[in-house]
């Protein structure tokens, strides 16, 4: 009991000299809308939990990190293996940092669905969405710390699309690597980025979002028909919060706790189970067998470089990330009263589920980048031996054309293979013999003409080979014309000779169906030629 | 007048009259206080002067022209390159810094096509710096990350990318290679809107 | 007492942190290795040959070398000179670092190794002598080949689609190839060895010098042209 007193008395001590009681009392005690009390309005308080878990799993990491580019990956590589439990750090604030822009998203769309960003909260959101960009900024340059080969090349790209900047674009790739290349320089500025800039930025702003939510009050839950104007809504939120409110603790705040625990708990399961990400291979440019990806978040933007069409890529990445921010920071200034219920806003909702379906399509792709040749398939992806076995010795040498120049790296067969191109399984009942010669010769719809690299047994092995890729049952496509052409040429009596055709590995000219008749029509080998001088009539002996 | 404002004015009327009140001093004085405060202001504005311009100065440092950086280094003795066959090579940036680790290393590919004719591309690809890679068996350059493809003499073949591989400038010196290089080459020099695809053009610089 | 799940987890997962459990899934079990580093046979195996020789050595495209008999036929010397350098008038690459490929040259000696390891079998040739492996470049009668080839190879190689005389075929082969594959056959598609050819009559070297060089003298000048009949 004397102990207590004593407590007391030195809290009382403190309290006299700081005077955090009354506001702390009133926040905590303020009345809030009952129906907020909700597990849809937990994704905040836990965001901030999450930033709050990597700052200080930072600082762990930051006890033994070198920011060189000499010794980073060393010393996560120490930090991996050499020391006790350093790679479950890794993994924690790894996680951490994967769940927290997880989280923030989540927090957005719930924020936008709810109307939240209206009267009077629009610079809430601001900040927010400044909050959103600065989480990406981390979680970037984030990977760029970890300073392997991936970080290495996603640094390029970054060098890239900066390069595109009309007129200063060279300076400031510059001014990005901190010099002519990327190296120690780089490093420094992302470590610094990350550690220490956009942190106290991230903190200082996520101080005042969370002093304007209490200053504003929490956002009632959006009843349809009950739309914000300006002359009436404080008024109303007043009513709404001292006639029907709830005390913040403990009626809202314990789910906030629950769930930012749980979030917590999620990161630490993660992080024992799927560990820390990398290092991948060291950040060397000379080992160049490498393919290079960013992490989860920005996959969606890796994939839309690959399929943006070249001329509308620099606009785009110059003009487009402005114009999104904008319209983000933008937002609440236009949409700042009316409904805030996403019954009523059909625009807004279909709006977050566009942006949701196209975002996860487009990670969905990226992460297993159908637009890439695969590096290895050419040596690496084989046919089934039963396949094999069926082909003829000139089909086979054809398959071996087909790894040989690399064409899995593009085509897929039986299921490995590039998916860069189509699929070749029935090639050969979707195309027909001289279709197949002129688009190997020729190339086309993204696909590079092989004419100059392709000797001519080479095309006709090849092609001998595509030929055979299709279901059992089915037959090759044929040029049906060519029956008619040949029966047209029987019934005149002088058939119309062949013209000289040049040979195909120069002019690529289509060959006549079928054309491929170099094989003996009968079973009889034929007569060797020179140097023997032994008569042709020679009977085989059978 | 909105509601924000009546609503803050209601509350801060109070603080608004006290500034009034205090000293009960005379309009001279408080001009006088006031000339002090802009003397004092005009001062930090000086001093913060003199602080930014060296701050702004290192900050900017790195940017420099492409000259600045760029010199003229070997890739070996010509008798490493086969006539006809196009090869890794490696060399280190001539502009460095000792905290650079391995990322000095940088790899570009010869082409070595006649006894005194060479091409030496940079490993970058022109559509997002990624490292392409030389396929000899089908003579084309491939890009991991987005699928761009050259040809032998680095014009594009497929994908992406707006321009030809990036070529160094190169000469022939006592026998050696030797390329003119220093930066990452991107697409800064040249950049368009409007861009060509197809072979590269001549002898361009390594852009950058 | 009943533990709720949610406290039974984190206590495990706490007690485990404590230990310093490196058995848990995430545990980074494996550090990076640069390429050249890596000397596992079945990785590089896999990554450079299988696509042509086959998944298991055998039932590809290119002849198998899970062949007992290849393996015997052929030296160390011979296979590190075609790993590394390819072979001249076939589709075999150069695969060693200083040939234009990716292999250092302690790699392609830790794939003759593994090869030698995983496939290769003491007595493979069952007390018999080879014909030599190298086929000489003169010497070899293609009349006679014809001969042998009609006696040894054309009742397998009879129809259009077995033919081995095509020339767009024989312009993807080297002769040193088609030796290879007389001599030690290629039993992933049922091609019988040179002693098998004909049951009870094993080729000898100047047999298979002379088919070889038969089947050499089939090779066109213009092969593969799509107008055969006006070359």
């Amino acid at each position: 009991m004397r102990r207590l007193k004593d407590l007391k008395k030195v809290y009382d001590w403190v309290e006299m000299r700081v005077g955090f009681e009354k506001p702390v009392k009133e926040a905590a005690l303020h009345p809030v809308p009952k129906n907020t009390a909700s597990w849809w309005y937990v994704f905040g308080s836990a965001a901030f939990t999450l930033l709050m878990l990597q700052v200080f799993t930072g600082i762990l990491l930051a006890l033994v990190y070198v920011p060189s580019a000499g010794q980073a990956w060393q010393s996560l590589n120490f930090l991996n293996h050499n020391l006790t439990l350093g790679w479950y750090i890794r993994a924690v604030h790894g996680w951490g940092s994967n769940f927290m822009v997880a989280v923030v998203l989540i927090h957005m769309c719930q924020v936008f669905l709810f109307g939240a960003y209206k009267y009077p909260r629009e610079l809430t959101w601001m900040v927010g969405v400044i909050l959103l960009l600065l989480t990406l900024g981390m979680a970037f340059t984030g990977q760029v710390l970890r300073f392997d080969q991936d970080a290495y090349w996603g640094l390029g790209i970054g060098a890239m699309i900066t390069s595109r900047v009309p007129i200063i674009g060279g300076q400031l790739v510059h001014l990005l690597l901190g010099g002519p290349i990327i190296g120690g320089a780089t490093l420094s500025r992302f470590f610094v980025m990350h550690v220490f800039i956009i942190p106290a930025l991230l903190l200082g702003l996520a101080g005042l979002h969370v002093w304007m939510v209490l200053k504003l009050g929490i956002n009632e839950w959006p009843m349809p028909g009950r739309a914000v104007r300006r002359e009436t809504y404080l008024e109303e939120y007043h009513k709404l919060t001292h006639e029907d409110g709830v005390p913040f603790v403990p009626v809202a705040l314990w789910k906030d706790i629950v769930f930012s625990s749980g979030v917590i708990l999620a990161v630490l399961v993660c992080a024992a189970i799927f560990g820390p990400q990398g290092p991948g291979g060291i950040a060397n440019p000379t080992y160049i067998h490498t393919e290079p990806k960013p992490d989860f978040f920005f996959l969606w933007i890796y994939t839309s470089l690959a399929f943006l069409p070249p001329w509308m890529e620099t606009p785009l990445l110059i003009i487009g990330p402005p114009i999104i921010i904008l319209a983000l920071l933008g937002l609440p200034l236009v949409a700042s009263e009316g409904e805030k219920s996403w019954h009523r806003r059909p625009v807004a909702l279909l709006t977050v589920m566009l942006l949701a379906v196209g975002w996860g399509a487009l990670t969905d792709l990226g992460t297993y980048t159908p637009w890439s040749p695969h590096m290895n398939a050419w040596s690496s992806d084989t046919l089934k031996p039963e396949q094999v076995k069926a082909l003829s010795p000139l089909e086979r040498q054809g398959a071996i054309v087909f790894q040989d120049k690399q064409c899995r790296n593009c085509h897929e067969i039986d299921g490995h293979g590039g998916m860069r191109g189509p699929a070749l399984d029935d090639v050969a009942t979707t195309m027909t013999y001289s279709q197949l010669i002129r688009q190997v010769l020729q190339g086309g719809g993204n696909m590079p003409a092989y004419g100059k690299n392709l000797s001519p047994p080479e095309v006709d092995a090849v092609v001998a080979f595509l030929e055979t890729l299709h279901k059992p049952g089915q037959k090759p496509a044929v040029n049906e014309s060519n029956q008619w052409v040949k029966q047209f040429e029987s019934k005149n009596t002088a058939p119309v000779p062949f013209q000289a055709a040049p040979p195909v590995g120069n002019g690529g000219n289509p060959a006549p169906e079928n054309a491929a008749g170099t094989a003996p029509t009968s079973g009889s080998p034929p007569a060797p030629k020179k140097p023997t001088s032994v008569a042709m009539s020679m009977a085989p002996a059978k | 007048m909105t509601e924000e404002t009546k609503m803050q004015s209601e509350h801060t009327g109070s603080v608004e009259e006290q500034h009034v009140q205090p000293g009960g001093m005379s309009k001279a004085e408080i001009s006088r206080r006031w000339l002090l405060m802009k003397i004092g202001i005009a001062f930090n504005g000086i001093v913060g002067l003199a602080l930014a311009a060296p701050i702004v100065g290192y900050l900017l440092s790195p940017a420099k022209k492409d000259r600045a950086y760029k010199s003229w280094v070997s890739l070996g003795d010509i008798e490493k390159y086969p006539v006809g066959q196009t090869r890794l090579a490696t060399y280190v940036n001539p502009w460095r810094s000792p905290t650079d680790g391995q990322t000095d290393d940088i790899a570009c590919w010869v082409r070595r096509t006649g006894k005194q004719k060479f091409t030496v591309f940079a490993i970058n690809c022109a559509h997002l710096g990624c490292p392409v890679r030389w396929f000899p068996q089908s003579r084309l350059f491939m890009c991991p990350c987005h699928g761009g493809v050259y040809y032998a003499d680095g014009s594009v073949a497929a994908g992406p990318p707006p321009r030809g591989l990036f070529k160094y400038k190169h000469q022939i010196l006592n026998g050696e290679l030797q390329i003119f290089a220093g930066q990452m080459p991107t697409l800064s020099n040249t950049a368009k809107l409007v861009t060509t695809i197809g072979p590269c053009k001549g002898d361009t610089p390594c852009a950058g | 007492m009943r533990i709720p799940p949610l406290v039974a987890v984190t206590c495990a997962l706490a007690v485990c942190m404590l230990t310093g459990c490196k058995s848990l899934p995430g545990y980074p079990k494996h550090e990076w290795q640069p390429p050249q580093d890596q000397m596992n046979f079945h990785a590089l195996y896999k990554q450079n040959c299988a696509a042509c020789h086959g998944e298991t050595g055998q039932g590809g495209m290119a002849i198998p070398l899970a062949n007992p008999e290849f393996q015997a036929l052929v030296d160390d010397q011979t296979l590190q000179q075609i790993i590394s350098g390819g072979m001249p008038g076939t589709m075999m690459t150069a695969f060693a670092e200083k040939d234009g490929g990716t292999l250092t040259d302690p790699q392609v000696n830790a794939i003759i190794a593994g090869m030698r390891k995983e496939w290769a079998k003491p007595n493979a040739f069952g007390g018999m002598t080879p014909p030599a492996y190298e086929q000489p470049a003169t010497g070899g009668d293609a009349e006679k080949g014809r001969q042998d080839y009609i006696t040894y190879c054309v009742s397998c190689h009879e129809g259009p689609h077995d033919s081995i005389t095509n020339s767009s075929f024989l312009a993807l082969i080297s002769n040193q190839a088609l030796r290879t594959i007389i001599i030690a056959g290629r039993p992933d598609l049922g091609q019988p060895d040179w002693r098998n050819d004909k049951p009870g009559h094993p080729l000898t070297d100047q047999e298979v010098t002379d088919i070889v060089t038969y089947l050499g003298s089939l090779r066109v000048a213009s092969p593969g042209q799509p107008y055969p009949s006006h070359p």
